[in-house]
Formats: structure tokens, sequence, C-alpha cells
């Protein structure tokens, strides 16, 4: 089981909500989500017995979603915006940028296993392009400087926690 | 009304059931009509004559709106509609041909090509694609696509053209794919299948099975007929033949006894696919997979097309003439000798009517005996013919379409969708359109149990026992109609187990369960009884079938309603005509005064007495025409020795079988697709098919083997084929039947239950999903869906005794012995196994015998 009992048992609760057992695949794909890291056909197999809804519309729903990431990703997601306002304020040379910083291409995650770095579309940050997203938290006005020490300090805290 | 490839347009309201609509008057293009209210704007524009162009809609599904291309104008509507799902509305105005539509439809063409490979030379669609029609008739000849095409590549993608197989037979294109996903609203709103789905979304949208999986369910083969481009293609037909260079022929699947309209693809070489022929009395459009590519074996290369004689203890090639004469001898030497109550004759159950009719006459007026019978894969009664219960519900005037206004169908018996697939749908359908309540009891759990609301599973043989404890708990809570206590306090006496509690206890099921399933029948306006194969492969069903019939009785039910469903294509043909020991009086009658001859008066045997007559040496001549009792018939050391012990075996047949290779005469045999003739199906309707192609020189018909037969013994039957038609439709039209009495109730007895100590476990014998008798082995494609036969095993129980999938078990019955590889069941739960019977490789049949049952014991081989 990749499932925890707590987040089987979330995903029960959050069902009781719901008038059709469909209502609940989101809140199980997000529920899973957040304690793999990432969805796979593994996860839809598990939550499909949960909700009792046949694996291939869990599947469905998820691949329907690019916020859900389908393949094992680092400590730290890196979404780029590079929608019309960030590329228009230089998105496309931060992303060349953040790639030779971290030594991968887009889609690719770091050797140590911390970064994975791709490109969305737009989220809603426009107001402050080029921005980001790195895990639950948004990063605005990007430069190569700040960039520098978004990825330093990331470095760090990690190394802290890794103690 | 016709459309497209001149099949019938559905112009009738879906979810009309049989009452009365209210009207609704609306404009298109100029004109004006009345229709149903709820009808569609494209229904409406259909009824008129007006065309418009479609993808995704498709009239037995649900309307989505999701192709755009039937948009039409409707005055006051900010922007076009789509027609599809567009409700027709009283006053309104809409235009279909406007230059704002035809440009809006231009658009959408374009979308949809942007990605699409122009590969129509290649395209297995082109000729009957619907994006080739519409893009003919709008004329898109510029393309403003600036980027590359997208490409579909997986680490599973076959070749340049981006293609995928994802089920056993069918490869998927993505870039040709226009999203109208009727396939995957086909899999789940009409089959309730989920091993197809739509993975990311807009510009990136793929069909796939599901992950990790492929599409292999039994429906399957229609996704590919319905879609409207070339994104699904199946292997069956890919690449091999153009389809404006196919001739088409009217035919029906020759193997369960549904009566599914099929259509055959043929040139002169042979033939190449079945398509669906929609008839909405029967199949609603859809066929089973066994229909679409069942039809593989009459091209076969292992078809027999020469006569083979037994000379010296082996089977040699000899000439027609020499093997009828050699019958035509011996059926004399056996006639003059011991008499005709020494010969018999066995056909099997997906002969033409006609064929079958003409062995009764040969049999019957000409070789003056009754030893007769079509029945050959069930275990017969004791006496000769069925009792009149088990006749009456049998011949009960049911018809498939009627299901969708039943509101409780209680499924008795039955896997439905292995059993009956149209019926199945039809069921299907009614539950999910109509709202029906479906109940099923079986000694497994099955696939097509999946809508059924309570699913009770009895305990092998207790078929008696559950029927017994329904009728004891109707007639404890006063559910029955029509008499009154005095008579119902009687009927109870007729029942054994003596109480509920008993009866209960005996198959297993909760005494609560039974008498719910009592209260929802007695409840219902219009409720349905099915017994499908479990109930009539079941040694006792006639004791099964006379519980049915009180049930009826009680419940009020009406008289085609309660049935037990004939099984195999024209079984019910077979009956109509009369080829069985014992006949109707009607029927007496009716060939009497055709042959202006009385019927010979010996008794006549069914399918177990004249192998019991044969090992008797009371039967010394058999002709089997189109059957392989030795591989079906559920005794297999019961029927080989008595095969064994003939003095003179005639086979007929298109293939060398178990059955065969016992022969002294073995003769080829024409299929179903090389002559023409009728099919009785489960509902008593008779329908024709028609001639595809010519058989091999070598190889004759069975009305002509018959004919030639009897006239090397100059008993000439004096019929030529039409003669023929006209007769055997005659004798089915004369087809009469008395009513169920409603006054009239039968002992409902559950026998005893054979000893099994040293065999705990129940084996059950029958079709795998995707076979249907013994010649669908040489299908290729339902060989790639089911190749080898297996033990099916539920996962439980394998654990307990240590069995893991694909792991070689021992099968040990009293009267055999059999290795089988293990696969799990997806469905099974108890200590019950299945062995399909459809390989000539297993001789499953040895396993079972007509008296002990089915009781095994296994064992896991040791690894060595």
């Amino acid at each position: 089981m990749i499932l925890k009992e707590s987040t089987i048992k979330e995903i029960k609760t959050r069902m009781e909500r719901y008038p059709s057992r469909r209502s609940a695949i989101l809140p199980a794909l997000t529920a899973a989500y957040r304690q793999v890291g990432h969805l796979d056909n593994a996860v839809y197999k598990e939550i499909s017995r949960v909700i009792e809804i046949p694996y291939v519309e869990i599947a469905e729903a998820a691949t329907f979603y690019t916020m859900f990431p389908k393949h094992e990703v680092g400590k730290y997601l890196i979404q780029v915006c590079h929608n019309i306002s960030c590329s228009l304020r230089g998105a496309d040379n931060m992303l060349i940028y953040m790639q030779e910083k971290l030594g991968i291409k887009m889609g690719e995650t770091t050797d140590d296993n911390l970064f994975t770095l791709i490109s969305v579309e737009c989220l809603g940050g426009c107001s402050a392009a080029p921005m980001m997203q790195i895990n639950q938290d948004y990063y605005e006005d990007l430069s190569r400087e700040k960039i520098d020490t978004i990825f330093a300090d990331l470095r760090a805290k990690a190394e802290e926690e890794g103690k | 009304m016709q459309g497209r490839n001149g099949l019938p347009v559905c112009v009738k309201n879906m979810s009309d059931n049989g009452k009365e609509k209210e009207q609704v008057t609306l404009t298109i293009d100029g004109k004006e009509i009345s229709v149903d209210k709820g009808t569609t704007v494209l229904d409406a524009a259909t009824l008129m004559g007006i065309h418009i162009p479609t993808f995704c809609w498709h009239p037995k599904l649900d309307s989505i709106g999701a192709c755009r291309m039937c948009l039409v104008d409707v005055e006051k509507f900010p922007k076009p509609a789509v027609a599809c799902a567009t409700e027709a509305m009283p006053g309104m105005i809409v235009r279909t041909d406007t230059d704002e539509i035809v440009k809006a439809r231009r658009g959408v063409l374009e979308f949809m090509l942007l990605n699409h490979p122009l590969d129509c030379p290649t395209c297995d669609k082109g000729g009957e694609c619907d994006l080739q029609d519409n893009v003919f008739h709008y004329g898109i000849d510029k393309s403003r696509q600036a980027f590359t095409r997208r490409r579909v590549i997986d680490d599973q993608t076959t070749d340049a053209f981006d293609d995928k197989r994802i089920g056993p037979e069918i490869i998927r294109n993505m870039n040709r794919c226009v999203t109208c996903y009727k396939c995957i609203r086909f899999n789940k709103e009409i089959a309730g299948e989920y091993d197809l789905g739509a993975y990311e979304r807009g510009n990136h949208t793929v069909i796939d099975a599901a992950p990790g999986e492929q599409i292999d369910n039994f429906y399957s083969g229609n996704v590919v007929e319905i879609c409207p481009v070339g994104a699904l293609t199946n292997t069956d037909w890919r690449y091999k033949i153009r389809n404006w260079k196919a001739k088409q022929t009217l035919s029906l699947c020759s193997h369960d006894a549904d009566g599914q309209n099929i259509m055959l693809w043929h040139d002169q070489r042979q033939l190449w696919r079945a398509t669906s022929r929609r008839n909405d009395d029967i199949d609603d459009g859809w066929i089973c997979n066994i229909a679409r590519y069942g039809y593989q074996y009459i091209n076969s290369p292992d078809r027999l097309k020469t006569p083979l004689i037994k000379k010296e203890g082996k089977q040699v090639p000899a000439s027609w003439d020499e093997a009828i004469s050699l019958i035509s001898k011996r059926f004399k030497e056996i006639k003059d000798s011991k008499g005709s109550v020494c010969l018999a004759g066995l056909i099997g159950g997906n002969q033409s009517v006609e064929t079958a009719y003409l062995f009764n006459k040969f049999f019957r007026n000409k070789l003056h005996t009754n030893n007769l019978d079509y029945r050959l894969e069930y275990i017969d009664l004791k006496g000769s013919d069925e009792t009149e219960a088990y006749n009456c519900l049998y011949r009960a005037p049911f018809t498939i379409a009627d299901l969708e206004q039943a509101d409780v169908v209680f499924v008795f018996g039955s896997n439905f969708i292995k059993d009956h697939p149209a019926i199945n749908l039809r069921l299907r359908k009614a539950y999910r359109k109509f709202g029906t309540k479906v109940y099923t009891a079986n000694p497994v759990e099955t696939k097509s149990a999946d809508i059924s609301l309570d699913e009770m599973i009895y305990s092998p043989d207790t078929e008696t026992a559950f029927i017994a404890g329904l009728i004891h708990a109707i007639i404890d809570n006063k559910y029955y109609k029509n008499i009154d206590e005095t008579k119902a306090a009687e009927v109870k006496t007729m029942l054994a187990p003596a109480t509920l509690d008993e009866a209960a206890r005996l198959c297993g099921i909760e005494q609560e369960r039974i008498v719910n399933l009592a209260k929802v029948l007695s409840e219902a306006n219009n409720p349905y009884i099915l017994a499908g194969d479990y109930f009539v492969a079941s040694a006792k069903r006639h004791r099964t079938a006379n519980g049915m019939y009180d049930l009826a009785n009680l419940l009020g039910i009406k008289d085609s309603n309660a049935i037990i469903l004939a099984s195999q294509a024209n079984s019910m043909g077979a009956d109509r005509v009369g080829v069985r020991p014992r006949l109707t009086e009607n029927l007496k009658k009716t060939l009497i005064d055709k042959w202006g001859e009385e019927l010979p008066e010996s008794p006549g045997s069914n399918t177990s007495q004249i192998l019991n007559n044969s090992l008797d040496e009371e039967i010394d001549g058999l002709f089997i025409l189109g059957a392989n009792p030795a591989m079906r018939y559920p005794d297999g050391p019961f029927v080989n020795s008595a095969l064994d012990k003939l003095d003179f075996l005639v086979v007929a047949d298109l293939f060398e079988t178990a059955t065969s290779a016992k022969a002294d005469v073995v003769l080829p045999l024409a299929g179903w697709a090389e002559q023409s003739g009728a099919y009785v199906n489960v509902e008593g309707r008779y329908q024709k098919f028609e001639k595809a192609q010519d058989a091999d020189k070598g190889i004759k018909s069975g009305i002509e083997i018959i004919h030639s037969i009897a006239r090397a013994m100059d008993l000439s039957l004096n019929l030529d084929n039409a003669a023929l038609m006209h007769e055997t439709k005659d004798i089915v039209d004369a087809f009469e039947r008395e009513a169920r009495d409603e006054a009239k109730f039968f002992e409902v007895k559950q026998a005893q239950i054979p000893e099994h100590d040293n065999y705990p476990y129940r084996l059950l014998v029958g079709n795998d999903i995707h076979h249907f008798g013994y010649v669908t082995e040489h299908c290729p494609s339902l060989m790639r869906f089911t190749p080898e036969p297996y033990l099916e095993i539920s996962p439980n129980l394998a654990e307990k005794l240590g069995i893991d999938e694909e792991t070689l078990v021992r099968i040990e019955s009293t009267t055999g012995k059999l290795v089988l590889k293990a696969r799990f069941s997806e469905y099974f739960e108890g200590d019950v196994l299945f062995i399909p019977n459809n390989f000539s490789a297993t001789e499953v049949t040895g396993l079972v015998s007509r008296e002990g049952g089915g009781w095994v014991k296994i064992e896991k081989l040791d690894d060595k």
C-alpha cells in the first residue's frame, strides 16, 4: 500500500460530503498527491479501491489536471510561468538561466533530487511577472540575482532539514 | 428512411417508452414540423430529410455536443448552437444552411485537420469515413497550419504512422482522432466497461486503454465500428481489402441464440469482416465480439475438404460417391436387419432451420425413426423429453425489446453477458434508461451482475432449493396473486425443502434476501424471470423448471415474461420443426398434413438415450451433422464409449473433431456463410441469412448431404431448395403453444446432492467469454482474446491452496484427470472452479459425469 491510513481516512471523510462518489475523485487525488508527492498508476488503483470508482476514471481525471505531477519529482517542484505576460517580461531568459544554474533541462530533476524544473501556463501572477511557483509558494519579479538567492536559501533549508 | 451506408436512421425519440408524447412545432429551413417533446433539432431535421453533418452524435448514445460539427443557426440565439444537444422548442426557427453556418463548420473541420496526417491512401477507414465525407462536402483545400504536426509516440507505438495496439484486436492512431468520445461513451454507457479512457485534455487528449491494461471487453469491437474516422481500426480487417471493393451480404451471428444481425464483407476469395446490421428489435446495432470475429472459422485453412472413410482402422480420403454409397449401403443394412429404430440422428444447434427440417423429414418420414435430437450440450432428462413445465417456459413468447418495459428483472442461473450478449445489453439499457431493477441468482459471481441490486450466490446444485425457498417466501408472506389460501397451503406441501429456513440454509443465502426478492417481484407491475445456461446445464433442471412455473403462476407473471432461454443460433428453430423425439400434438398434425403420411410409432430417443442405447447395442447407425458431442456433451467417458460401440458412425462437420475421429465416414460440411437459410432465435423470430460465398469444391451443405444420402437409398425427398424453404417456413409459422396454465402447479423437490466427500470443489464447465461452441478456436481474432484453456479459480481459494497465477494445477475427478494453468478470476469468490470447453486440446468433459456431477479436487503440481 502506498497510501497511509491517515490519507485513506481523509479521503473517506471527504467522500461523506458528496452525494455521489465521483465527486470525491479530485479531493482524493489531492490528498494522495500531498502524501506521495506525485501521482501514478499505482496511486490511481488504490484510490479506485477506496472510493469504488473505476480505475480508468481516476486516471482520466488525474491526467486532465496538469497541476498533479505524474512522475516522481524533486523536493522542490519549480513551476515557471511562460504565459504572455511573463514571456514579455523575460520568462524565457529566466528559464535558460535556471537550466544553466541547476545543470538540468526542462522536465528534469537535479542529481541530488532537490529541484525539478517545469514550465507552466498562467499562474495568475501577471502583475509581478516574471514569476514562478515552488511547491506551494509564489516567487515574483524574478531576476538572476533573485533566483540565485532563492535557490541558495532552499538548498540551505534542505540541508538544515536533512540533519 | 436511409442514412449512412444505407442503414436506417434513428428517428424515434430514444426515451419513448411506449407512452404518448406532447408535440412541439418548429421551423427548420423554412418548413414547419411537429415532433415529440424532447426531440433534438438534429433528429427533427433528419425526419425532414435535412442532413446535418456530425461526428460525436450517435442514435443510441446520449448527446454530448463534443465535436461542434452539427452547428446550426437558431433565431434569437446569440451564437450557433449544436443541433444534437439542442432540444426542439415551440416556435423555434432554425437554419442549417446559412453562410455563417457553413463558415462555422469549415472552421471546426480546419481544427480537426490541424494534426491529421491526411494519410487517406493508407487508412482503412477510407471510403466510410465521416471526416473524409465532411471535408469533401465543405471543401477545405488550404491549410494555415504553420507548425509541425503533433506526433503521439510512446514506447509502444510501432511504426511511422504512430500506430499503437491498445487491445488484442484494436489499433489506435491518435492523429486521426477527432475526440468525439464515441468509443468511450459506448464502453461506459452501453457496455458498462471501464477499460478505455480519454487522458490529458484539449489538443493533448489521448484515447487509450486503462493505464497498463488492454481494451479487451466482450463488446470492444463496436468501438472500432462507431469510430467516425480512422483513429481506431481492427487488425481483423486492416490493410486487407478496400471496403468499396468488398461485397456485402446480409447475415446473422451463427453462434448464440440472440440472432444478432450482421453484415458480412467478402469477395470471391474469402470473408473479410463482419459488422453490425442494426436491428432495433434485437441488438440496437451493437454486436458482441463473437458475432464480429466469429465468422473467421469459415476462412480457416484447417477446413475439411474431402470425405474420409475408415479403412482398416484408419481414416483415408475418399470420393463423395464412394462415401455416400457406403453410408447408404450400411444404413440400409442396419434398417433391413435390425429395423429403423436402430438408426439415429443428431444435429448441431447452429445448422439452418431448413437443414434441421430436412434432417427431421429424412429420419422421420424416410427412415421411419424418432431417434433424433439437437440438444447435445446438456445432460438430458430421464424421460424422452423435457417436462411440461420446462417446454412451456422454453417456448414462451418472449421479445427482447419488451425488456425495456420491465420494472423488475430476475436473472436466474446465467452469466448473461456470456450466454445472451444482446439480451444483456438490452437489460443494461433498461437499467440505465428506465430504472429497471435487476436481481440475480447464480452459482458463482458473474461479470454481468454488476447492475444487480442483490447478487445471490447459491451453493452448487441447489437451484431447486433456491426456487422452493422463493415460493415459501411468497406463500408465507401472502405475496401470491390469483389463488386462495387453501391452494397456497396445498402448493406449500409440494415443496422440498419443506420450509424457507431449510431451503435458505441449503442454498446458503440469508432468508431475508430471498424474502426481499419475493416482495420486490410481487410488487412489480411487469416483472420478468429469465433463466440462462447455468440453469439449463444443471442436471436437475426439470425440477427447477417446475419451480419457475409455479413461481410465475403465484406472482401472476405474464406468459411472455418467464422464459428459459435457448442457447444456440437455431436451437429454437430445431425445436419448432421437431428435431426431438417427442412432438407436440399440434406439430404432429402439421407434419402429417405436410407429408401425407403417419409418423413412426416408436417412442424415440433423445441424445442421452441414443448414446445409452448405443452402449446397449440397440442403436447401430448414427448420423451426426455439425456437432461435436465428444467435446461438448458433459460426460466424456460415457459419450466416448457410446460412440466407440456404434457399428456405423457418420459425422459431417467443418473440421476434424474429437467426434469425427471416431467416425466410419467423415463428410466435409459447408458453413452458414456458404449457403442461404434462416435461423429462429431465442424469441422464436424467423430471420433469413444469405449466402456470402461458394464453398470449396469438395465441400457440401447439410441439405445437399441429406439429399444425396436419401437419393442413394432410393428415398427421394423430392424438395428443391425453394420448396424446402417454403415448407420449413410453413412449419415454423404453424407453431402453436399452449399458454401457461395459471391454475396449474407442479412439485418442486430438491434432488439429493451427490456425495463428493473426497472431491470438495464444484467444477463448472462452459463457454469462455470469447468463445462459443467448438468452432471458435479456428477464429484467430478470438484466439487473441483467449488463446488457451485455463482453470479459473477465485483468488481466495488459490491463496488457501498456495496456487499462484499461471502455475500448473492438477484437477482430478472420479472420472478423469487434467492439468491446466490457473487463472485468477475477477469475479469468483467461493470454492467454485471453471474450465472452458471450447478447446479441443483439453478433454474437460472427461472430468464431469451425469451422475456424480462435476465435483473435483485440485492440487498444485510440484515444480520440477
